[in-house]
């Protein structure tokens, strides 16, 4: 029997994963493999995601209706799938970024005061 | 290929594609490719584990988790056998009540009707508002049909009987004479041959006809070249062109279809205006009209009509109606109340096995605090215990359908096929769907509560407690109360109902009909125009039979009569007054017409109030003379005597036409034993011949043995002539208070049935509640209260609760009876006595329900009770 503590855990990673992956494909679509390089890229190489990570949740977003899958060639002549934001995806990568604006700026409220207790 | 495996078929391709670009990217980077393939997959991770992962994106969480509720559900129901048998069979009994009835239901109200389109039709009769409903004049007809747009066809539908002859043992068969428009219009297709064609519907032409598919069965073993021989219908020869299709159903049974030109070749009556013989329209709405815009055009055609022939049309109206209401009759009350009774007993049942589960559930606050505390969540708990329920209901379920099945047949010999308006009644699709519905929903009803309920513990004193005699909750009483509140409410409700009914049947029984029932048969002839041309010929039949019938042994008396109290056909006519001025048509007397043999009342029973009954010298050469009834001669002789007055029939004024008055006989309950008598007029049978007749015997032979010999007299006169609609008087009777009586004994079935499960149910809780309280029961007994005042104790809960359900129970019945006023005679929906005894016989119920459980709870030994831990 799996433990809610676990659950919630897995959410948060997914939930921050998610957003980025539609942050990427909003620049047009493209493969798993650049996908996960360019957030790789974009964030400085700070966000170092498992890249297998990233199937369960192109697939998850699929389910969702948020992304499309196509059959494409990539760059170096592989047949590839192609991920692509769909306007469904568009519309929540608003809703997920200013969510995510707010957390980040709420948490950065609590952190201001005490910044000392802040970093381990 | 569905969805999930389409979107998983290339994840492993994808994959590979993945690694392999990574891989390049590295020996891009400078990597050997050994090392840069290591670098790639140790980024990637564990494909085995993401691609599971991927996997179960897709998977169907809540199956796999519906299945182990469901295989947990199945443990715990072969955990507890005699729960479950009760449960089942309490289940069984709501469903297989409410299968049974909804089949009725669906056979008469929903089942789709056999024509294209069938909302669109419409059927049209004629109306006034002194006598209702009547047939429709077919020149009105012909005006109908050119001047209305908003119907884009009508046909009209004349009923018809025919003797069939030329076969061994002659009979009467029944048949519609239509415009040939009609079975295209209404949608229907001849299973084979062909359908009648325009010509046929004029007059002259050759009789043709189309045989119901059962007439096909019967009469010509559903062999297809029955199309094209002929069949002798009074004795003409009429040649068959087609079979109807086996789901075709009309109004009335029929069996054979002519086209209208048949009905029209030689018949001058149907050409008067006036004659509203047996027919109605049917007419299919333009696209787009409504019936409200289609009735607005017909009034005004009606209008028209009144205006132009004054005669004939004013005063008259159109009436309108749906073919699905005219299909449905008058039944549709009796039906929808039943079915509701019904629903009313499952939900009593439900309401018990809710309080089986909760008892229950008490018993396992301890497991279930457990799995609270290691994790388990409530919804997933709730939705175990109601696996748990949906489980019990399909076994209800599908044994109620075994039940169902049994009721189905019994109920299918013992309703009277007027209630199902002739349709079958069987286990189909629908009902099955209706009962898988009923299933998921009672599982819901009966489960949903105690499962949400046994979850709202508090875990930490539940874990404490020993499982044994966890307490019930000051919650769980309240809900088991309230459960059991509303079985009471509904039973009292249910046995309002049957109570009223009972009552209206034994008033209804006891009317007197004004003719007396016993050994008196009658059955109907009627002699074809073909071969009984002149009034001669008819007269010397009649006399013949009644000289013959009255010969036979046992036969105390026997009469003709075109009318018998209670039975299907009657004719009714306008009747001048010597000295009555003239009245505005429609305003004239509009009597019951009999024509009658002289023993006709003696025969029937019905009492002579004033003059004298007709003799056999009231022959075709002695003057003309009537008997009235009682009702007439109140009403239109008021304060004089009646007899040696004259009346005309009609409105022809010649002297020979005046009929002089010589008696007044009782008046009889023509149209039903609970419809106020009418006007009625007698013409002896010699002065006034007539081809359609009910011979009626009086006679202490056996009915059986009776009609044959009728047959055989009749035969010996004419072999052609054959016999219908036997019936004994008490049949006509008892048959005209058939819907009642069905219904009675049904809500009487349900109601008995709704007492028991209530009585159960005050049992079960209040026993379950002595059963918690025996270590409470104990003390007190330790420290001397009396055990009379225990029982007491005990009997005042049961109290309490059977006086709220009966308060509620009885608001309710006084709002629901209404609905079943159109049942009831002679008694008020409300009627006090009714309600005050229902609600006594309950509260008994409820006392002697709790008396065995009080019993218990005096003789509990103190010392055993303590020790009880």
């Amino acid at each position: 029997m799996s433990t809610k503590g676990d659950k919630e855990r897995i959410e948060l990673l997914q939930g921050t994963l998610d957003l980025l992956i539609l942050r990427t494909l909003r620049l047009g679509p493209t493969h798993g493999h650049a996908i996960a390089k360019a957030i790789e890229f974009t964030s400085d190489s700070v966000l170092q995601v498992e890249q297998g990570s990233l199937y369960p949740a192109l697939h998850r977003l699929i389910k969702r209706g948020w992304i499309s899958v196509e059959d494409g060639t990539s760059e170096n002549n592989r047949r590839a799938k192609f991920y692509r934001l769909t306007a469904k995806g568009k519309r929540q990568l608003v809703v997920e970024t200013s969510k995510w604006n707010k957390l980040a700026a709420a948490i950065a409220q609590v952190l201001r005061p005490a910044p000392q207790e802040g970093k381990p | 290929m569905t969805r999930r495996e389409r979107m998983l078929h290339d994840l492993d391709e994808d994959i590979r594609g993945h690694i392999e670009t990574e891989t390049q990217d590295n020996i891009a980077q400078g990597m050997a490719p050994d090392e840069a393939r290591r670098a790639a997959m140790l980024k990637f991770g564990n494909v085995t584990r993401v691609t599971e992962d991927t996997r179960d994106v897709w998977s169907w969480v809540w199956v796999e988790q519906l299945l182990q509720d469901l295989r947990y559900g199945l443990r715990m129901i072969w955990k507890f056998p005699g729960f479950t048998l009760v449960a089942v069979l309490t289940l069984a009994l709501g469903i297989g009540a409410n299968t049974a009835i909804f089949s009725v239901v669906y056979a008469v109200l929903l089942r789709p009707l056999p024509y294209r389109d069938a909302s669109r039709l419409i059927v049209m009769n004629e109306t006034t508002p002194r006598v209702g409903t009547l047939s429709v004049s077919y020149l009105n007809f012909l005006d109908w049909r050119k001047q209305s747009t908003a119907f884009a066809q009508m046909a009209t539908v004349h009923q018809v009987g025919f003797n069939l002859t030329g076969v061994a043992r002659p009979e009467v068969i029944r048949g519609l004479a239509v415009s040939p428009e009609f079975l295209a219009m209404v949608g229907v297709e001849p299973l084979t041959g062909r359908d009648f064609t325009a010509q046929e519907g004029n007059a002259g032409t050759e009789p043709v006809l189309i045989l119901s598919y059962e007439m096909w069965q019967s009469h010509f073993g559903s062999d297809p070249s029955a199309v094209g021989k002929t069949m002798s219908l009074d004795g003409r020869p009429f040649t068959i062109v087609g079979v109807l299709p086996a789901r075709f159903r009309w109004l009335d049974k029929m069996d054979v279809i002519e086209p209208l030109g048949v009905l029209l070749t030689n018949n001058t009556e149907v050409m008067e205006r006036g004659n509203r013989g047996e027919s109605i329209v049917v007419g299919r709405l333009a696209p787009g009209i409504g019936l409200a815009q289609a009735r607005a055009e017909m009034d005004g055609i009606a209008a028209r009509l009144a205006k132009e022939y004054p005669a004939a049309d004013e005063g008259y109206g159109v009436e309108y109606k749906p073919i699905r209401d005219s299909f449905v009759g008058d039944s549709r009350p009796a039906i929808l109340i039943l079915f509701g009774a019904v629903l009313f007993v499952l939900l009593i049942a439900c309401a018990n096995v809710a309080n089986l589960f909760l008892a229950r559930g008490a018993g396992r606050t301890r497991e279930i605090a457990l799995r609270l505390a290691f994790g388990a969540s409530r919804g997933r708990i709730v939705r175990q215990m109601l696996a748990e329920s949906l489980i019990m209901a399909i076994l209800g379920g599908t044994l109620g359908l075994a039940f169902a099945e049994g009721g189905i047949h019994a109920m299918a010999r013992w309703i009277p096929s007027n209630m199902l308006s002739g349709t079958e009644v069987n286990l189909n699709g629908a009902v099955f769907a209706f009962v898988a519905a009923l299933v998921i929903v009672a599982a819901f009803v009966f489960g949903l509560a105690p499962a949400v309920h046994s979850t709202k513990t508090d875990v930490q004193s539940d874990l404490k407690e020993s499982g044994r005699t966890s307490s019930a909750s000051a919650a769980q009483k309240r809900l088991g109360g309230a459960l059991v509140v509303a079985e009471i409410s509904l039973a009292l409700i249910l046995l309002t109902g049957a109570g009223l009914m009972m009552q209206s049947l034994y008033r209804l029984r006891a009317v007197d009909p004004g003719f007396r029932t016993e050994r008196v048969l009658t059955m109907s002839l009627s002699l074809p125009d073909q071969q009984y041309g002149n009034d001669t010929a008819v007269l010397n039949f009649w006399q013949r039979a009644l000289d013959g019938v009255r010969a036979l042994p046992g036969v105390e008396s026997a009469a003709v009569g075109t009318a018998v109290p209670l039975g299907g056909e009657h004719w009714r006519t306008d009747v001048v007054l010597e000295g009555m001025g003239e009245l505005r048509p429609g305003d004239y007397p509009h009597p019951d017409m009999h024509i009658v043999s002289s023993d006709y009342w003696t025969t029937l029973g019905i009492s002579l109030v004033r003059g004298r009954w007709f003799t056999a010298a009231d022959d075709e050469k002695a003057p003309k003379v009537g008997i009235i009834n009682a009702l007439m001669a109140r009403r239109l002789f008021a304060g004089s005597d009646p007899v040696g007055k004259r009346f005309m029939v009609g409105h022809r004024a010649k002297e020979e036409d005046w009929i002089t008055i010589v008696g007044v006989a009782g008046d009889t309950k023509l149209y039903g034993l609970e419809n106020p008598a009418r006007l009625e007029v007698y013409l002896p049978f010699r002065q006034a011949p007539f081809g359609d007749m009910n011979v009626i015997v009086k006679s202490s032979v056996g009915s059986a043995a009776l009609t044959s010999a009728v047959r055989a007299v009749v035969n010996a006169i004419d072999k052609d002539q054959p016999i219908a609609e036997t019936a004994t008087m008490e049949q006509l009777v008892s048959d005209s208070v058939a819907t009642r009586r069905v219904t009675l004994v049904l809500l009487g079935l349900f109601s008995g049935l709704a007492l028991l499960l209530a009585a159960i149910g005050i049992y079960g809780v209040i026993s379950y509640s002595v059963a918690q309280r025996t270590q409470e029961i104990g003390i007190r007994v330790a420290l001397g209260a009396q055990r009379s005042s225990l029982m007491s104790m005990i009997l005042k809960q049961g109290l309490r609760t059977a006086l709220l359900g009966i308060g509620i129970g009885l608001l309710a019945a006084l709002g629901l009876t209404q609905l079943m006023k159109s049942l009831l005679f002679g008694i008020g929906a409300t009627d006090p006595l009714t309600f005050i005894s229902v609600a006594a016989t309950l509260l008994f119920v409820a006392l002697a329900a709790s008396y065995l459980p009080a019993r218990r709870a005096m003789r509990v030994d103190p010392l055993v009770a303590l020790k009880y831990e």
